[in-house]
């Protein structure tokens, strides 16, 4: 029986070969992440940054010499499902490591099984403050996104410095990153600015496509800025639904989105309906109309872009490329593929990516990014709308 | 609350209830005459879409685009429908609803996949076209003219199927077939082209609609399972197979979920949910359906 086994073993290693070789020690990474369903527009970008800093990195010899894999499985954005991959892909695959899982609903579930498998996990988007609360944190995860503290925070510190603003409305969409980024927002607001008033708030939820009547219902309050969080294809809905409705020239286009609509894969969805003059945000904005484009994002751009044979890639690739940064500086910074030695590496690690360098603070175990804000405008080099000298907003000052 | 909010309100939720009116009718149609729930009645008007955008990027930038896209969505929707009735629906006929429920679901994945394979998972959008840009004040509000349009073409298709059904020798046979199959069978009519006939009408409805929306709304996979969910609804309150049961369904749906948002700010869905468990208590067979015996 045993000698069958050793050649069944045998014959697989010659039919694989050279692979077998290598596939032996490589440091395996499972990636949960939505690749079909709505938010696979999300999926898709960031599996690719994750996969183009895997070769990368293989490139150039791997990482305490061997090589990396990402395996990464289709969890349709469903916190189930993507709890059952992550104990699949411990249990079957065998994985090192966990990065991935998109929605805010996804990463605290996948959290669970890290800590309950003492393997490391990097979260590369969802912001709820709940991944990090002190009562969910442990030594396996790890948060390279922002988080919806900073990023509320971060809104109405731009809000504040419109002077001529009294009304402020709120709509976002209707689950823990809408509720608790807008939290965040009117708190931060009402101290910096407690002569505004918050005149209206809208719930849609999240994938509602008709955006008309929550639309008119606010209109009806007479805002004279917005504060939305609305993200993705449901903004594509809302700003060509509002516009004709006259929206965004009622509030003479103070709208603020903290949900990277001012990503280029927004950009290029809502081509000439953008609602040029309004304020948003990007982990990356592609496109730099301004003259403070980091020295490495152009590399990293250019080989993004044949990587996703694509004329602008994507403002999402980077999150997915950031993670995979993280957890290779590391694993080089542990030695050792070990994640009780990795989390102890990461804790307070300095990692270099394609925007400058992020930093794990030890005792939140998140990055604590910010992201690049800028009023989005026309621009006549592109057929889509930019972001105008796009300003990385430091959240340090913020979170105190 | 003044007159111009109530009055924004209103035509908002008119526009909806048009818009789920367009896809619910021809899931009604099939029901009330095929007696097939096709929850892949959502997938035709996503296709719809998808189809819509994919006329409107070859024929940009001509200005009648749209209008091309419009036409080819239902009538590619249009042919898909019968191919799909030709060489798998008509197996399904009087079986249990369950059979039929699981069919139809297997169409979903199986179009759903089809779509992200053929255009990818980005969000794409179409923009109006030129000639119903814009929009005009009523009562100190502004009623962009392609919502205006929608809330026309809405009881037009209504009015149309209704004459269709009523007053020509094919509606009388439709009729005829959706009380007794196998007695239009006996008599010699041609059963099985009828209901290839219907449920093409029913693909290009559902197509129509698909490409009516693309200005208003991006176009993502999952467009298909939102709107069957709503158009169920819809066709429920309204009563199963009924078609002006559907009509005013839509109207009351789009006026519950309007003004809901509205008075209820906080609770988006809460109206429309309860609009129908009402419904479903008060008069299990729907508004203007039949009790069943």
């Amino acid at each position: 029986m045993r000698l069958r086994h050793c050649l069944g073993l045998a014959l697989a290693a010659a039919a694989s070969t050279p692979f077998a070789a290598l596939a032996a020690d490589t440091i395996k990474i499972g990636f949960p992440m939505p690749l079909s369903g709505p938010t696979a527009v999300y999926g898709e970008p960031i599996l690719k940054g994750a996969q183009m800093a895997v070769d990368e990195i293989n490139a150039k010899g791997g990482v305490l010499g061997r090589k990396l894999e990402l395996i990464a499985r289709d969890s349709k954005a469903n916190a189930d499902e993507a709890v059952r991959l992550a104990r699949e892909l411990i249990i079957k695959d065998s994985v090192d490591f966990l990065a991935g899982t998109l929605t805010s609903a996804e990463a605290p579930a996948v959290s669970t099984i890290a800590r309950e498998n003492k393997i490391v996990f990097v979260a590369p988007t969802a912001k709820t403050m709940k991944l990090t609360a002190s009562e969910n944190l442990h030594p396996y995860i790890f948060r390279v996104a922002s988080n919806t503290m900073i990023e509320g925070r971060t809104s109405a510190s731009i809000v504040a410095k419109w002077t001529d603003v009294k009304r402020v409305a709120t709509i976002a969409p209707d689950y823990a990153y809408g509720r608790d980024a807008v939290a965040a927002f009117v708190d931060y607001l009402k101290k910096l600015r407690p002569d505004i008033q918050i005149v209206d708030q809208q719930w849609p939820k999240l994938g509602e496509p008709d955006f008309t009547p929550f639309i008119t219902a606010q209109m009806s309050q007479k805002p004279d800025a917005v504060m939305c969080d609305v993200f993705g294809g449901d903004f594509v809905s809302l700003a060509k639904q509002a516009a004709p409705l006259g929206y965004f020239k009622a509030i003479n286009y103070k709208l603020i989105d903290g949900g990277e609509v001012g990503t280029v894969d927004e950009a290029q969805a809502l081509g000439g309906d953008y609602p040029y003059g309004i304020w948003s945000d990007s982990y990356d904005p592609v496109v730099w109309a301004g003259s403070n484009e980091p020295a490495d994002h152009k590399a990293y751009e250019d080989h993004l872009k044949a990587f996703m044979k694509s004329d602008y890639g994507s403002g999402w690739a980077i999150v997915g490329y950031q993670s995979i940064q993280a957890l290779a500086a590391g694993i080089a910074k542990a030695g050792s593929t070990d994640s009780d030695k990795v989390s102890a590496a990461l804790k307070g690690l300095t990692f270099d990516t394609p925007v400058g360098k992020r930093t794990f603070n030890p005792n939140t175990q998140e990055t604590e990014a910010g992201e690049y804000w800028a009023q989005i405008i026309k621009d006549a080099t592109h057929p889509f709308a930019v972001m105008k000298e796009p300003t990385y907003m430091d959240p340090q000052p913020l979170l105190n | 609350m003044n007159i111009s909010s109530l009055f924004s309100q209103f035509m908002g939720g008119l526009t909806a209830a048009m818009f789920l009116f367009l896809i619910a009718s021809g899931l009604s149609l099939i029901f009330g005459v095929l007696r097939v729930l096709n929850f892949a009645h959502g997938s035709f008007y996503m296709l719809g879409a998808y189809i819509a955008w994919q006329v409107v990027h070859w024929a940009q930038p001509s200005g009648a685009a749209f209008w091309l896209a419009a036409l080819g969505a239902a009538l590619g929707v249009a042919i898909l429908g019968g191919v799909i009735e030709r060489l798998l629906f008509r197996f399904l006929y009087g079986r249990e609803e369950l059979y039929q429920l699981l069919f139809t679901y297997a169409l979903v994945l199986i179009l759903g996949d089809a779509a992200k394979i053929i255009w990818g998972t980005d969000q794409l959008s179409v923009s109006r076209p030129a000639i119903l840009n814009g929009g005009f004040e009523v009562l100190g509000t502004t009623v962009p003219y392609y919502n205006l349009f929608i809330i026309l073409i809405g009881p037009a298709i209504a009015l149309g199927v209704w004459l269709m059904l009523t007053r020509t020798s094919l509606g009388r046979m439709v009729r005829a077939a959706a009380l007794d199959r196998e007695m239009l069978d006996a008599l010699g009519a041609n059963v099985g082209w009828l209901y290839t006939g219907m449920f093409m009408l029913s693909a290009a409805l559902a197509g129509l609609a698909g490409a009516l929306v693309t200005p208003i709304q991006s176009i993502v996979p999952g467009m298909d399972v939102e709107i069957i969910v709503q158009a169920f609804i819809v066709v429920v309150i309204g009563g199963l197979g009924s078609f002006w049961g559907t009509f005013w369904g839509s109207m009351l749906y789009g006026q519950v979920l309007s003004f809901g948002i509205l008075i209820f700010p906080g609770f988006s869905l809460f109206s429309v949910f309860a609009l129908m468990t009402v419904i479903l208590i008060v008069r299990p067979w729907g508004l203007f359906g039949k009790p069943i015996r």
